[in-house]
């Protein structure tokens, strides 16, 4: 895939959408981590 | 495809999908683990029985526990609406249960709370989960899943001494 | 680049006719939301409509299928079929057809609505056999669905017209997402079409004994997981083709848009068993591999996320935003049209996290069943989609009707507001206390087994849903002001078409194409459940007789 820098687009770099995707990335991991957490302590099924 | 015409895939968005796919590989390993090598699993088919007789001959037709060695039980479950049968069941703590469950009419839900059994409870299949409980108390299994006006009142509890 | 074009007053009305219905569906669902709600935290409402409603679980099977079936089903087909004739500038093709389907779906709701308010239908909006429902309540359904089939086919004889007179041209992107919606619904709803039709219509009309419950159910959610990305996907329309444009800014990727939709082809539907991981007639293994499937699906979801936020960034950016995060400030929050978007936004995040965790094999053993699922659905369905579809009419109102809104821009953002900071309170409260084990579809004040650490949660229930009756009910003040007034000013709307950073006419052309993109699909489909549906059909055993237990 050719890289294609189109005139409007060249000074814009997402910087702040990394920000923000990555706050959700760290809530993700907390939230799902202590469900997962939750699902360890309460016993095995098989 | 002509030069022009291309993806033009930004490479900060290039990162963030390499990090997604990232991430879910480790959650998908994680539930791996915990399924398949530590036995927190989903149940499988079990068998098959007509609803319209399970409650009359089988081992549905006298619910209950029955102990199979120290500290090991299988627990029969009828599921009818509103109510489990047995509705109360005594184990000594740090024995193991499994639970085989059906109902002779609607749809139910099984869930023993605080314990990761939670199972739907369908006419004509058995959901069958094991458990270990080495903490005493009181555990209440209650219906999850909408049976009829009476649904909100269907539970029955586990006593582990 | 996309110049004006003036949607004939007829068709204006026929969408308009979509959204009356749509409105007229959520105002009367969503009467009981509230009711739950405040059961829920200890005030029971229900003795005192004992007349008329019977139950909580009635009002339930109401509030389900009138806000998550009916609802969402009128407005899907209205905006798609603007976003249609309008990326595509021309009028339907066969304008007859989509109203035979409209008046199908018009007539199904009401067949179904006289059993559901005649306490004959109250199975809930999943109506698990075997629990029986009267058999309009099922025929009425089928021709809910039907309808909105034939409206899709009305929609691709335009597209086709469209595709013979602008051979080579790019679809533009509205239009785009807004078929692939329609193409996804038709092949998702045969699941539901099968169950129906070959067991609950028949059974209910007394021509056969029984159903098989455990094949219903992998019918209904073969059907059942997709219609959520059916709800979710005209959002996404206008969160990519039209909010660019709404913040003042454009869509930072076609092409990704474009690939984002067809991956939702390609992956909405091979994965309802997510919905049945507790189900004991489905093997293990089959629901590991939906479990894998459900995971890549959430890769077109995490790209849209990317291309949004990009696209507000640039919008931001653009409005004079500096720094790493000031751009977020700079975004015009003051318009109640774009901070219904953002808040509905901020609400699937949350709603995201929420549907991984959902999703995540056994982790559904803590969550299956409990507060935690209507807790989760709430920030999708009931804010990503609803919210993001208030938004959307305080421009499509005016824009049908010709008429500015018929309030203040602050009563409609504060319309906006109010639903979200009820929606934050119910749906975290939800989710704590279904984590502690309480369970769905079930009136708490009369479960014996409440513990008392549960209440302060429950009562946080009531309050959130409380403050989403207001956010609800302003909201449907303003449509039907602004729809009724007579001498409110004349309004001067544009549909909000976005354009993009990268011109259409660049992306490539596979992803204009749509036969290798829809033999894939079937392809996939195939594999994930063709092996189980041959294993559950084969060994079909029609043994469950009907109840009615309500
Ligand atoms: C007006 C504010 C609303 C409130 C306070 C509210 C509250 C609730 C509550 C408490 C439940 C759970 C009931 C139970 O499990 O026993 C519920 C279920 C549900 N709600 Fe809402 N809701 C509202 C609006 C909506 C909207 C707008 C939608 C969809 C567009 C929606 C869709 C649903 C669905 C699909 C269910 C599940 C029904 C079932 O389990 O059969 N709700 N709602
Ligand atoms: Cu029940
Ligand atoms: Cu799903």
């Amino acid at each position: 895939m050719a890289e294609h820098k189109n005139s409007d687009n060249g000074e814009f770099h997402p910087k702040g959408t990394w920000v923000i995707l990555l706050i959700f990335v760290v809530t993700l991991i907390l939230l799902w981590g202590s469900v997962y957490v939750i699902l360890l302590s309460r016993g095995v099924t098989v | 495809m002509t030069e022009k015409q291309s993806m033009h895939i930004d490479p900060y968005e290039k990162n963030w999908i390499r990090l997604s796919i990232g991430l879910l590989v480790v959650f998908a390993l994680a539930v791996t683990i915990a399924g398949f090598a530590m036995g927190i699993q989903v149940p499988s088919p079990e068998a098959r029985v007509d609803p319209r007789t399970v409650a009359d001959e089988g081992p549905w037709a006298e619910p209950g526990l029955r102990e199979l060695a120290p500290g090991k039980y299988e627990a029969y479950v009828l599921a009818q609406t509103w109510q489990f049968t047995p509705r109360e069941m005594t184990i000594p703590a740090g024995s193991e249960v499994t639970f085989y469950i059906t109902s002779k009419d609607v749809q139910h839900g099984f869930k023993l709370q605080n314990t990761n059994i939670n199972v739907m409870v369908i006419p004509g299949q058995v959901s069958k989960l094991s458990v270990k409980i080495d903490e005493p108390g009181r555990y209440d299994y209650i219906c999850t899943e909408f049976c009829g006006l009476g649904h909100a009142a269907m539970f029955g509890t586990l006593i582990v001494e | 680049m996309l110049a004006n074009y003036e949607v004939s007053q007829a068709e204006k009305k026929f969408i308009g006719l979509h959204l009356l219905f749509a409105v007229i569906a959520v105002s009367i669902g969503s009467l009981f939301g509230p009711l739950q709600a405040l059961e829920h935290s200890g005030l029971d409402l229900y003795p005192y409509l004992q007349p008329i409603f019977k139950s909580y679980y009635q009002g339930l099977t109401i509030h389900g299928v009138l806000n998550a079936l009916v609802f969402t089903t009128f407005f899907i087909t209205g905006f798609l079929t603007l976003t249609t004739i309008y990326g595509l500038k021309r009028p339907l093709r066969y304008p007859k057809l989509n109203a035979v389907g409209f008046w199908m779906m018009v007539v199904g709701l009401v067949t179904a609505a006289i059993p559901i308010l005649a306490d004959e239908a109250t199975v809930l909006y999943t109506f698990y056999p075997p629990m029986k429902a009267h058999w309009a309540f099922y025929l009425g359904l089928t021709l809910v669905v039907v309808g909105s089939w034939i409206e899709g086919y009305g929609m691709y004889f335009t597209y086709y017209a469209w595709r013979k007179e602008n051979p080579g041209v790019r679809t533009p992107l509205t239009t785009f997402g807004g078929l692939i919606t329609m193409v996804m619904w038709q092949i998702a709803t045969l699941g539901v079409a099968a169950e129906i039709l070959t067991m609950l219509l028949p059974w209910s009309l007394g021509l056969i004994e029984g159903t098989d419950p455990q094949l219903a159910r992998t019918y209904f959610w073969f059907t059942g997981h997709p219609l959520v990305y059916f709800w979710l996907l005209p959002a996404y329309v206008s969160w990519y083709g039209m909010l660019p444009k709404q913040a003042g800014g454009k869509l930072f990727s076609d092409s990704l848009a474009r690939f984002a939709f067809w991956l939702f082809l390609l992956l909405s539907v091979p994965l309802g068993f997510h919905h049945q991981y507790v189900d004991p007639g489905v093997p293990a293994g089959w629901k590991f591999l939906h479990a894998i499937l459900t995971y890549s699906v959430f890769i077109p979801s995490m790209l849209t996320a990317f291309t949004v936020v990009a696209s507000l960034e640039y919008a931001g950016r653009k409005r004079g935003g500096k720094g790493l995060l000031g751009w977020i400030r700079a975004l015009p929050w003051g318009d109640p049209i774009v901070a219904a978007q953002l808040l509905a936004g901020i609400l699937f995040f949350f709603g995201g996290i929420g549907g991984i965790t959902n999703a995540s094999y056994n982790v559904n053993l803590v969550v299956h069943n409990t507060a935690w699922v209507p807790g989760h659905f709430h920030l999708t369905v009931a804010s990503a989609v609803t919210l993001s579809f208030m938004g959307i009419s305080y421009w499509l109102v005016p824009y049908l009707t010709g008429k500015k809104l018929a309030v203040s821009n602050k009563f409609a953002l504060a319309q906006v507001w109010t639903w979200f900071v009820g929606m934050m309170i119910f749906s975290n409260a939800m989710h704590v206390v279904g984590l502690l084990g309480a369970p769905r579809r079930t009136p708490l004040g009369l479960a014996p087994y409440i513990p008392e650490e549960w209440s302060g949660h429950l009562l946080r229930v009531g309050i959130g849903g409380t403050i989403m009756f207001f956010g609800m009910y302003m909201y449907v003040y303003i449509v039907a002001k602004t729809a009724w007034s007579k001498k409110a000013e004349p309004a001067n709307v544009e549909v909000p078409l976005a354009e993009s950073v990268q011109d259409p006419q660049d992306t490539p052309e596979w992803l204009d194409k749509w036969v290798p993109w829809l033999i894939g699909t079937v392809a996939l489909l195939l594999v994930a459940y063709g092996p189980q549906l041959i294993d559950q059909i084969s060994n079909i055993s029609l043994t469950s007789p009907g109840f009615k237990v309500w």
